[in-house]
């Protein structure tokens, strides 16, 4: 490896330090992750939060919470569920295939794959949107639904689908910037620890709505 | 650490893709199981498996795509850190809920 293939593969400050080449990277890649990790425990703790509020509203109005439930399209939840649940799969070979520094035209059809199947939930979500306003489920003057509390569960879900949404968003567009500067530039991707670090943040997205799932979708089925 | 150094050299697209296949195909399951625990007659049961399931499904995305089976001891800490914050949050609220709604 030449002396400026590596001083554009490792960013600062990590080139200035004086160590073996292997040492910088691993060093490099160590601090990017334990960064990741950090921000990721305090999204833990923002949607954590949201969740504790909608247990507890859940808690005090378990009819009224099966009842809105149950007006939820559970279709439209069960296949952003399976879209988001495969963009992890290709976000997840994305960058293993990245930090190998291996197969470049893997990396970048599976960025692309992940950033595509980011689109599609929320194509699903508009629709589910539309039927949703249709329906008369936004809270209101027109709620569909008789029971007071279920417009405590609704309000639940606009924040929340919306919030998760935003986040989703950001992620899509991370993930974009990647596979563009990947396919400008062949050794962009290779070992760089901002692949790593964009796919932890896709599979945090993805838990959140793991946990959104039984929440919004799978209440007052079975009544 | 060595074995990952030795693996890497024989990898291939197939290899990579399979090793993460099988967590799909987990995910998948529960999904499609969950989806149908729903629709039980049972209630509360109902709801504690569709929460239970989808804590198995975060396992499997957090130890395998997300790496924390092979992470260091340091990104493990801090990883345990939100849900332990988080679990204080849930204890000391739902102490106070679930209190008031058994003496109600």
């Amino acid at each position: 490896m030449s002396g400026a293939d590596v001083e554009a593969r490792l960013r600062e400050p990590w080139s200035d330090l004086e160590t073996d080449d292997a040492t910088a990277f691993a060093r490099q890649r160590d601090g990017a992750t334990f960064g990741i990790w950090v921000f990721l425990a305090s999204e833990v703790l923002f949607f954590g939060a949201l969740f504790l509020t909608y247990t507890a509203a859940r808690l005090a109005n378990q009819e009224a919470f099966a009842a809105a439930g149950r007006e939820t399209n559970i279709i439209y939840g069960t296949l952003n569920t399976a879209i988001l649940l495969t963009s992890s799969l290709t976000m997840a070979v994305a960058s293993q295939a990245a930090e190998k520094g291996l197969f470049r035209r893997l990396t970048l059809g599976c960025l692309a794959a992940t950033a595509a199947l980011g689109l599609a939930f929320l194509v699903v979500k508009g629709f589910e949107y539309r039927e949703d306003i249709e329906k008369h489920l936004v809270p209101g003057a027109h709620f569909a639904l008789s029971q007071a509390p279920a417009q405590i569960f609704f309000g639940f879900y606009w924040l929340v689908t919306v919030v998760h949404a935003i986040h989703l968003s950001i992620g899509i567009a991370l993930v974009t910037r990647l596979t563009i500067k990947g396919w400008r530039d062949a050794d962009f991707l290779k070992e760089n620890p901002q692949v790593e670090v964009t796919a932890l943040y896709w599979h945090l997205v993805d838990v959140v709505w793991i946990f959104l799932y039984p929440m919004l979708y799978l209440p007052g089925r079975s009544g | 650490m060595s074995a990952e150094t030795e693996s890497s050299s024989t990898e291939t697209p197939g290899t990579l893709w399979l090793r993460n296949l099988w967590v799909w195909t987990a995910l998948m399951a529960l999904l499609a199981f969950s989806a149908w625990a729903a629709y039980w007659p049972y209630g509360r049961i109902d709801t504690a498996v569709g929460f239970g399931i989808a804590g198995a499904k975060t396992a499997l995305v957090a130890l395998v795509f997300m790496r924390l089976k092979h992470a260091s001891g340091l990104v493990r800490v801090v990883a345990a850190c939100g849900l332990f914050w988080a679990a204080i949050l849930f204890t000391l609220t739902l102490a106070d809920v679930l209190s008031r709604m058994v003496n109600r």
